[in-house]
């Protein structure tokens, strides 16, 4: 689904990524940890497309196009769905007219027929009971004053209307209490299917007890300095990022 | 009459020939008109070097050409019906006004008022705005052929919306409009601008807000590309009224509005409020003026604007609070959206306040879209153009609430979308 081979990319000049090889298959679920600043939300940045990045080397397909491409809204529609660290507030626009407008353009772009307003009042109504946010926000401007842990249950609802092929979840466990923890994977689960893939970008092994991943990679400097199963979540837990630091910092010496 | 001013000709003869075809005009008018005339030729069209002036060149006007010629051939492109009940037009060289009037509601042409010798015509008309320091205003004054007076009755409560829609024509280029709101009564008045080609039109409103009595006035200017605008709006409130200003701006070359109210009594409310949206080469220019008379007045003012392209926009907002103006209330504030990098704005508040128990603030901002909420849209599948024409819509959005006609409202959101729609980014 989607292929990330040798991606290198800047911001302001300054190296952020500097070679990272993933390959998410559909029905997958990865999980991305390391420390803070080692990368992780540039490489969700990069992937939707946000300004500012420059790839300096490197290729992204996904579903078997070039990714890197293609403007931020036609990943959307193709199927790519970012949940946002720090989700942007919007005065003066309201979730409703917000997300129809994105339903309707993806729906558009497909080909399908537009939602008609009664008609996307019923599917958000919908999608929004399970996660446990008021349908009064609907009515409210995008994210305005929405606490953290509302605009973090705010993209996931965003995420299960628009039903994307791929999400990527950047951190979308901070600032959730255990019970908002506990919906919001559900939430995330119940989309989980043979066609689609999540890389669920997170800090605490806490999640994962809730949103199980098939793989666990460390970024560090930069780079991807360690695969493996759900246990490397534990062992990362246990002993921290310190070693595994510390074998990057050595290979990025050695040139490698 | 000592003509000072260059190119004076075309003014004048126009003036002449009105005046010798005017002998059935009661003598304080014609008398008003000789002294308008005489103070346009003192002052001239205003230029750049005139402060009050300095972003806005009115030069091409000073000979009168566009403002004295017959209009471009070609039929008159009606601006959509906007709300309400149209009820008087001004196209080619008549006017026309349509009854019937809501419930104590009086509208009648100026010319028709003149005739049947309204007694308090000479109190109220050239009067409410003063011509004795503005050049536009006295030129209106000296040359307008007919106009449209609303007088509003003593206790008549009348929401919907009159329609004056101003078009192409000889009396539309100079439109006059007095509103005569009496005692504890109530009137909304809807203004309509619109023309085709290259013309000048130059229009004077003059609103009397008596005792109690309420007024809400909203403007469209949707002039021609090709064309000028200027028009002054100026309101006297007694004690205890409230009147509101709507001013929107979209249309015109060149577009100068000069919008105003005097607080002559105690416990007034006034707000000032108005969007602008321009592109391509327009500059328009929004001068307001509030003048606390009297103490515990209330005024309030937002202004908005959307600039593209090459534009420029202007905002001047005078606050005058007079030495017996204490417990004034006073909020101004005039914010900017830029769309482009060569669009310009140049926005100034101008408090003199000689009172010393007020409240007085005054704010002005001047940005761009938001490049974060831009890339948030598009991340949902949200186009470049629909996320740009969304963000817009955003912005002007609290100024369009200011609209209490929900069905204007509505219009002029529809307008603004247009505006900015991908086709035109
Ligand atoms: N615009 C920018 N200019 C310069 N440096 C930047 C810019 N944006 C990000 N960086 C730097 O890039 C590095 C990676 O940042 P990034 O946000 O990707 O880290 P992260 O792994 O998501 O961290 P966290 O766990 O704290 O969210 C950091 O050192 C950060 O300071
Ligand atoms: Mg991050």
């Amino acid at each position: 689904m989607l292929r990330i081979s040798n991606l290198h990319a800047s911001v302001d000049g300054k190296r952020i990524l500097r070679g990272i090889d993933l390959d998410v298959e559909a029905g997958t679920v990865h999980a991305v940890m390391g420390p803070n600043g080692s990368g992780k939300s540039t490489l969700a940045a990069v992937l939707a497309g946000r300004d500012g990045y420059s790839v300096d080397a490197g290729s992204v397909t996904f579903r078997g196009q070039d990714l890197l491409d293609m403007d931020p809204e036609i990943r959307a529609r193709e199927g790519l769905f970012l949940a946002f660290q720090y989700p942007v507030e919007i005065p003066g626009v309201s979730m409703m007219y917000f997300l129809r407008e994105a339903v309707n353009s993806i729906r558009r772009y497909r080909g399908l027929a537009e939602l008609a307003a009664g008609d996307f009042i019923r599917l958000a109504r919908q999608k929004i009971q399970p996660l446990g946010i008021d349908p009064g926000m609907l009515k409210r401007a995008v994210n305005e004053g929405f606490s953290g842990g509302e605009k973090k249950r705010c993209e996931v609802f965003q995420m299960s209307v628009l039903e994307p092929c791929l999400g990527i979840l950047d951190e979308t466990d901070s600032g959730l209490d255990i019970d908002a923890l506990k919906v919001v994977s559900e939430g995330v689960n119940g989309l989980r299917g043979p066609d689609r893939a999540f890389v669920v970008i997170t800090h605490y092994q806490r999640l994962l007890r809730y949103i199980v991943p098939d793989y666990v990679h460390v970024l560090a400097n930069g780079r991807i300095a360690r695969s493996g199963d759900r246990t490397l979540a534990l062992d990362l837990e246990r002993h921290g990022y310190r070693w595994i630091e510390e074998r990057s910092t050595a290979l990025a010496a050695a040139g490698t | 009459m000592a003509a000072v001013m260059q190119h004076a000709s075309a003014y004048l003869e126009r003036f002449s020939s009105s005046q010798a075809g005017r002998d059935w005009e009661p003598k304080w008018l014609r008398e008003r008109r000789e002294l308008a005339m005489e103070r346009f030729l003192r002052m001239g069209v205003p230029t750049p070097r005139d402060e009050e002036y300095k972003y806005t060149d009115l030069r091409s006007l000073s000979d009168g050409r566009f403002l004295l010629s017959p209009d471009e051939p070609g039929g008159h492109a009606r601006p959509a019906h906007l709300a309400g009940q149209r009820i008087a037009a001004a196209c080619g060289d008549s006017l026309a006004v349509a009854g019937p009037a809501p419930p104590g509601i009086r509208l009648m042409s100026l010319s028709e008022a003149l005739v049947r010798g309204e007694p308090w015509l000479e109190d109220r008309l050239a009067s409410v705005a003063s011509f004795e320091r503005h050049a536009l205003c006295a030129l209106n004054t000296a040359l307008f052929e007919d106009g449209i007076v609303i007088v509003a009755e003593a206790g008549a409560d009348s929401t919907e919306p009159l329609h004056l829609e101003f078009g192409p024509g000889r009396v539309a280029r100079l439109a006059r409009v007095l509103v005569i709101a009496e005692r504890s009564s109530r009137v909304t008045v809807v203004e309509t601008y619109s023309g085709l080609g290259e013309y000048w039109r130059n229009a004077v409103t003059e609103i009397h807000v008596s005792e109690n009595a309420r007024v809400d006035h909203v403007r469209a200017q949707l002039e021609s590309p090709r064309s000028f605008h200027t028009g002054v709006v100026q309101a006297a409130q007694e004690r205890d009224s409230r009147m509101s200003s709507f001013s929107l701006s979209f249309g015109a070359r060149v577009a100068r509005n000069d919008i105003g109210t005097r607080l002559d009594g105690t416990g007034c409310d006034c707000s000032l409020d108005g969007l602008y949206a321009v592109r391509g080469h327009q500059l328009v220019d929004h001068h307001t003026g509030i003048d606390h008379a009297m103490p515990h007045c209330h005024s309030h003012q937002l202004y908005k604007g959307v600039l593209d392209g090459n534009a420029r926009g202007v905002f001047n907002g005078k606050i005058f609070v007079r030495r017996d103006a204490q417990k004034t209330d006073a909020v101004q504030s005039n914010k900017n959206l830029l769309l482009s990098d060569s669009a310009e704005v140049n926005t100034k508040p101008q408090l003199e306040i000689d009172a010393n128990d007020v409240r007085c603030t005054h704010g002005a901002t001047i940005g761009q879209l938001d490049a974060d909420a831009a890339f948030y849209l598009r991340s949902r599948g949200i186009g470049e153009a629909e996320a740009r024409k969304l963000l817009t819509y955003a912005f002007a959005t609290d100024a369009l609430d200011r609209v209490g006609v929900a069905s204007l409202r509505e219009r002029f959101e529809a307008l603004l979308l247009d505006r900015f729609a991908p086709e035109a980014a």
